[in-house]
């Protein structure tokens, strides 16, 4: 058992104290939507932070693990935690097959074959009506059930299960980034040819990764599916897709605390947003858009580049100081 | 075998892959120089489309000075487009430029729907009506205008490339930026104007396709998705490749839409195209990957 590290423990009480600290079920709400996309985000950082490649087809493994935990748990009656599993494992069945076939290829044509694969599970999901209901999505789905609890029918409960999976999921890929695995997949990102040259197996790094990352979004789908209880095949889109890459690389790809804070920011400034009514997805974008030219590596670089600022001033005050004393 | 099926199935498959082949020539053309996928070309697609519409209803032109102004209007923007997100960011990881044109692609999207409204619109076209036989084979006088349309501006693009100065310095640039410009060659006014041609020949696609089918805000985002699979079906920074992927793309949509199923019409395209890159990962025309 690897050392905890302090500052994450720390962080993760602060958010575990969160929900106690407000009776709104609104404000649950959100957050709760909040911990499932910082979810989606982290395990999207594996394939977009440690391996240095761009998945489009994130967003349908996600919208897989939720259909096959919605479709068992309906069809079958099976318990919500075997729903789960299915969930994960599906996506991750998924996941093995399309990096089998489209880890040969990298960079643009990598990111657009993912692209492709995502829109043949959102148009299977959409046409094949029988399994899936089509657009009408999938309703009534049962809620989590916990062993003592009993069904969780509060956005709070949910809250605490989830944070559980993201503090699970944050410390694995702590332990993964010190661990042999993960400086070869660091390895691959920065210098696949090289890499392969020490011995590093690229193709099967890069298939570890991402299969691990489509078996996590499976998960979160399940949680998704359960959670809201009700599933259309948007959760595949194009906007969805494009919502988590900008939660990890505008939090910061490649951290563990980026992502997190991305899927904040991304949930919370879309509500906050509201105030400006129609206009809000536009302001958003806008946003979006100067965050990406001014901060490229995230969010997480404006700590060290103030840090840097703060240090350059002292310096120069310093050596003024300097002058002065010097006649 | 019904023969008359099979080729009309075949003439619309042509004239559909025409589109994609005017949506994907641009992309491939910004992808060659600039090494740049971008996002938000579908937006100039969508932007040519209610260009003229507008072009028509408010400004009261006909159908086709519509379109030329649209086209060029929309080329013009490519400017700006490049000067603000583009060049700025030229030095830095391709993820961040592909994320800044997503941002400008919702921008733009977000905008369109504020501005011209959510409902879709019918671009109307005196065209649609009318058809044109060729046998027993009929389509409207709008598709062969798409057709023909698309190869003369297609023709002139590739011999533009091919034969004159500004060719010569746009393919000095694809092969190497630097040296490119140590020979003298301005490489930012080889970016704008390739996003001219760019955000001009989606335009283009966009006003001649949109009689065929009702024209919404969101449209972008269909024809970037198609333009991504038509230019890796390619080879990404092919001109031919983007004309073979393209009509490649419009036959095969067409023959699985009628002959399988015309709602997994798409996700046979798709198919398709992944079993055509795990036989040549770098496209049909691709140079071998690094």
């Amino acid at each position: 058992m690897r050392a905890l590290p302090l500052p994450g423990v720390a962080a993760f009480a602060v958010i575990a104290v969160l929900p106690f600290l407000t009776g709104s079920s609104y404000l649950h709400h959100v957050m709760v939507l909040w911990l499932l996309f910082a979810l989606l985000a982290l395990s999207l950082n594996v394939i977009i932070g440690y391996l240095g490649e761009l998945s489009f087809g994130h967003a349908a493994f996600f919208g897989l693990g939720a259909y096959a935990s919605a479709v068992l748990t309906l069809q079958t009656g099976a318990p919500v935690w075997l729903g789960l599993v299915f969930a994960g494992v599906l996506a991750g069945t998924a996941g093995f097959a399309i990096g089998y076939v489209s880890l040969r290829i990298v960079g643009p044509q990598f990111a657009i074959l993912t692209l492709g694969f995502g829109s043949i599970i959102y148009t299977v999901t959409n046409y094949w009506v029988d399994l899936t209901r089509g657009p009408m999505g999938i309703t009534n789905i049962a809620p989590l059930t916990l062993p003592i609890v009993g069904p969780l029918t509060e956005a709070r409960g949910y809250f605490g299960v989830v944070l559980a999976c993201v503090a699970l999921f944050a410390y694995a890929c702590q332990a993964l980034m010190t661990s042999r695995t993960g400086r070869a997949f660091l390895a691959v990102r920065e210098n696949a040819p090289l890499a392969a040259s020490l011995g590093i197996d690229v193709f099967r790094s890069k298939l570890l990764g991402f299969v691990t990352a489509t078996v996590v979004a499976g998960v979160a789908g399940g949680l998704y599916a359960h959670y809201l209880r009700v599933i259309t095949p948007e959760l595949m889109s194009l906007q969805y897709m494009a919502a988590l890459i900008i939660m990890v690389v505008v939090g910061g790809r490649g951290t563990i605390i980026g992502p997190i804070l991305g899927a904040a920011i991304y949930v919370v400034l879309l509500e906050v947003l509201r105030a400006f009514g129609p206009a809000r997805l536009i302001v958003f974008a806008a946003l979006l858009t100067l965050s990406v030219i001014f901060l490229p590596n995230g969010l997480v670089s404006l700590w060290p580049r103030l840090m840097a600022a703060r240090d350059r001033r002292k310096a120069r005050n310093a050596s003024a100081a300097d002058a002065e004393a010097s006649p | 075998m019904d023969w008359t099926l099979l080729g009309q199935q075949l003439a619309n498959g042509l004239v559909n892959g025409m589109n994609y082949v005017l949506i994907s020539t641009g992309l491939t053309l910004v992808f060659g120089v600039l090494r740049v996928i971008n996002f938000a070309h579908g937006e100039f697609y969508m932007l040519g489309a209610f260009l003229t519409y507008y072009g028509m209803s408010m400004l009261g032109l006909g159908y086709l000075p519509s379109v030329i102004l649209a086209t060029i209007a929309v080329g013009g923007l490519g400017i700006a487009v490049n000067t603000l997100f583009f060049w700025p960011l030229r030095r830095e990881h391709e993820f961040t430029i592909l994320l800044s044109s997503l941002g400008m692609s919702l921008l733009v999207t977000h905008a369109a729907e504020l501005g011209f409204g959510h409902d879709p619109k019918y671009l109307n076209s005196p065209f649609t009506d009318d058809i044109v036989e060729f046998g027993t084979i009929v389509v409207t006088q709008q598709r062969a205008l798409v057709f023909a349309a698309a190869v003369v501006v297609l023709g002139a693009t590739y011999a533009a490339i091919k034969y004159t100065t500004f060719g010569k310095m746009m393919r000095a640039t694809a092969q190497h930026a630097e040296g490119a410009a140590l020979t003298g060659i301005n490489i930012r006014f080889v970016h704008s104007f390739t996003f001219v041609l760019a955000c001009g020949l989606a335009a283009l696609a966009g006003s001649l396709v949109g009689p065929l089918a009702m024209i919404f805000p969101t449209v972008g985002s269909w024809a970037v998705l198609k333009g991504f699979i038509v230019v890796v079906l390619g080879g990404l920074g092919s001109v031919p490749g983007a004309l073979v992927g393209g009509m490649a793309l419009g036959i095969i949509e067409a023959l699985a839409g009628s002959y399988i199923s015309l709602g997994f019409m798409e996700a046979i395209g798709y198919a398709i195209i992944i079993l055509v890159l795990l036989w040549r990962p770098q496209g049909l025309f691709g140079g071998a990957v690094r």
